[in-house]
């Protein structure tokens, strides 16, 4: 009984995890590029669906579309300067255009909403009875869009034309150009594309999750988690280590105690280090 | 004579600048504020720990995000030492790197052999520290999530580290920030420096000239992370307290990876300018706009994002691309060729091949072919005077 709890909810928010990872995979594939302020793009998802329900009583789900636009453009404008920076100062370069970004949406996030934790309680549609516990009906619809995301996301990029573009810009962009795939434009769309989506999963998940500015880190830290386990560059992977690290923090935290769940990522890590040392290369 | 002098000048210039430095920051605070000083407490503690960082990543370019956890392990040790068993915290002062450096080890480990890049080097060390805050609320002897308050004893003697001015405290930390800036001024000279910037050109090439390639990047790893931990000593008794939040919270934890990264890796003075800047221009903006506690964070990322956009390697690190693109025609072109060029008695020769761009030399010595990124970092500042 217990178990099954924690399992459905180790399943709803795996997940979402598995949606941000996605895009954390699909960027260090494609892109090349291990973006530091993949999980900070979630938490200013989730600050836009608090914002817009508490400012202007716009539901987070009617929020999704505009916020589709700004993340794709904002995404646009990163991948842009990670392409500049990238260029002038190499890997270095994108690791630090990283870290200015995660520093900076932390403090303008911080400047607008304080360190306070805040939860958006008035969106609220119900909940259904599982296992002897109400799980609300907003978590679930987040759950499903994210899977639904994730796996049309995966279909994406293994069956279309810009998919298969994508896929062989990450196997070698020299050929990949060679036959005609405009390898810049891939590798910007890759970017953007991982952007919408963390963006998207933190307008989702934000009527049910306590919000703080550096929440973000703990997305990057579970997502970079994702990606090692389930190969980098490899979606399918991502969406079922998601699902998988999703439950085993939930397991952790019903069995354990709940510090547990930041330690996850890392003994994942630490043991995929063990098994297959020197193997965690782009 | 005089001729002597100035040559006794120029090769000593460097300790003659840090003398001078230890002594205006031994002497000019005692006319600040409380709050001036407080202020240069926070800058000189942040300094060191950026010391810790660039040693590192100026080194073997191994970027470490754990480094603050190093630091904490000082303000721990002082104060569980001292609460527990009396020991002086000048005595921490000398256990704390020791500790430091047995809870490096498998930190190292990690870190060094994960291959794939800086990028991931970051990502992991960043896990391993943000791992560290619920280890250490779970250990009950450490105070959980509050940490240590540090016992004030009934007669406050200057063994127990306890003092009322911050004066005090800018002292013992400039003297440290001198010493450790000291330290890597020698290693950078000695054979060990060369060793690590011959492996952080090529591991292949050092690895092949017979240079114990892991060993190296071990020990480098470790001495960074004993660099780190006086700083957190003299913090915690600073503040009388040690707690997961001072040292590993939120925005703390970047903070130090902030300034050692503005102030630039290329240089061992880069962080304690990147710290006084940077923590100088935090206060003002704090003080702008009436204490919002928002200002540091904002700050300190708008002081990043400037850095990455014009000076990605850090002022020094800009610095040393002008002293190098200046030297070939003061006709200096001796001391931006590598040690290993240099030696093959045709240095004069290569002067031409010396790109103006910094100093990569296009002849066939491994260890000074610097890559194109890390050029400005890695040849001036790590050649023997000839």
């Amino acid at each position: 009984m217990y178990f099954g709890q924690l399992l459905v909810l180790g399943l709803l928010d795996g997940a979402v995890l598995s949606l941000v990872a996605t895009g954390f995979t699909l960027v260090l594939g494609v892109g090349k590029i291990a973006n530091f302020a993949h999980g900070a793009f979630v938490a200013v998802g989730m600050y836009l669906g608090y914002e817009a329900y508490v400012a202007w009583h716009i539901s987070p789900y009617l929020t999704l579309l505009p916020a589709l636009v700004f993340f794709a453009l904002i995404g646009w404008a990163v991948a842009e300067v990670f392409e500049q920076r990238g260029r002038k100062v190499g890997e270095v370069g994108e690791l630090l255009v990283g870290l200015a970004l995660l520093l900076l949406i932390n403090g303008l996030l911080e400047l607008f909403f304080t360190d306070n934790p805040k939860t958006l309680s008035g969106v609220n549609i119900g909940g259904v009875g599982v296992f002897g516990i109400t799980i609300q009906l907003t978590q679930i619809v987040a759950g499903i869009f994210a899977f639904a995301l994730a796996g049309g996301l995966h279909v994406f990029i293994h069956t279309s034309r810009w998919g298969r573009a994508l896929r062989a810009t990450a196997e070698d962009p020299t050929v990949a150009g060679l036959y005609g795939v405009r390898v810049p434009v891939a590798q910007r769309a890759a970017v953007t594309l991982s952007i919408i989506v963390a963006g998207l999963a933190g307008v989702m998940i934000a009527p049910f999750t306590v919000l703080t500015p550096d929440i973000g880190t703990t997305f990057l830290i579970s997502a970079f988690a994702v990606v090692v386990l389930g190969g980098i560059g490899n979606t399918q992977g991502a969406v079922l280590a998601g699902l998988f690290v999703g439950v085993v923090d939930s397991l952790a935290a019903g069995y354990l105690s709940s510090y547990w769940t930041t330690l996850t990522p890392l003994i994942i890590i630490l043991g995929y280090l063990l098994i297959r040392p020197g193997r965690v290369t782009a | 004579m005089n001729k002597r002098a100035a040559e006794f000048v120029s090769s000593y210039q460097g300790m003659i600048a840090l003398l001078a430095l230890l002594v205006v920051l031994w002497f000019a605070p005692s006319a600040l504020s409380a709050a001036g000083l407080s202020t240069l407490v926070l800058a000189l503690f942040y300094a060191i720990g950026g010391v810790s960082f660039n040693f590192l990543y100026g080194s073997l370019g191994i970027f470490s995000l754990a480094q603050p956890v190093f630091i904490a392990v000082g303000g721990y040790t002082s104060i569980f030492l001292f609460n527990r068993f009396g020991v002086s915290p000048w005595l921490s002062l000398l256990i704390a790197p020791v500790i430091a450096a047995i809870l490096a080890l498998p930190v190292a480990l990690v870190a060094t052999r994960i291959g794939g890049g800086a990028v991931l080097t970051a990502l992991v060390t960043l896990i391993i520290a943000e791992a560290v805050t619920p280890i250490l609320i779970a250990i009950t002897p450490l105070g959980g999530a509050i940490g240590l308050y540090a016992k004030s004893p009934p007669v406050i003697t200057f063994g127990d580290m306890q003092f009322a001015s911050g004066l005090t405290y800018v002292r013992i930390l400039a003297v440290i920030n001198v010493l450790f800036i000291a330290f890597w001024m020698w290693w950078k000279r000695s054979r060990f420096g060369l060793f690590t910037a011959a492996i952080k050109d090529s591991p292949e090439a050092a690895e092949a000239a017979g240079i114990a390639n892991g060993r190296l990047r071990l020990s480098v790893f470790l001495i960074a992370a004993m660099l780190a931990a006086p700083a957190g000593v003299i913090f915690a008794q600073y503040n009388l307290l040690t707690s997961p939040d001072i040292f590993l919270g939120g925005t703390a934890l970047f903070q130090i990876i902030t300034i050692a990264l503005v102030g630039g890796a290329a240089r061992p003075w880069g962080s304690l300018v990147g710290a006084l800047l940077i923590v100088y221009v935090a206060q003002e903006v704090s003080n702008l706009s009436g204490s919002n506690p928002a200002a540091e964070p904002v700050t300190f990322a708008g002081v990043f994002v400037i850095m990455v956009l014009i000076v990605p390697r850090g002022l020094s690190g800009t610095w040393a691309r002008v002293v190098a693109q200046r030297r070939p025609d003061r006709g200096g072109a001796l001391s931006a060729i590598g040690d290993g060029t240099a030696r093959s008695g045709s240095a004069q020769a290569h002067s031409g091949t010396v790109s103006a761009a910094g100093g990569t030399v296009s002849a066939g010595s491994e260890t000074s072919v610097a890559s194109e990124q890390t050029d400005a970092q890695v040849v001036p500042g790590q050649t023997r005077p000839t």
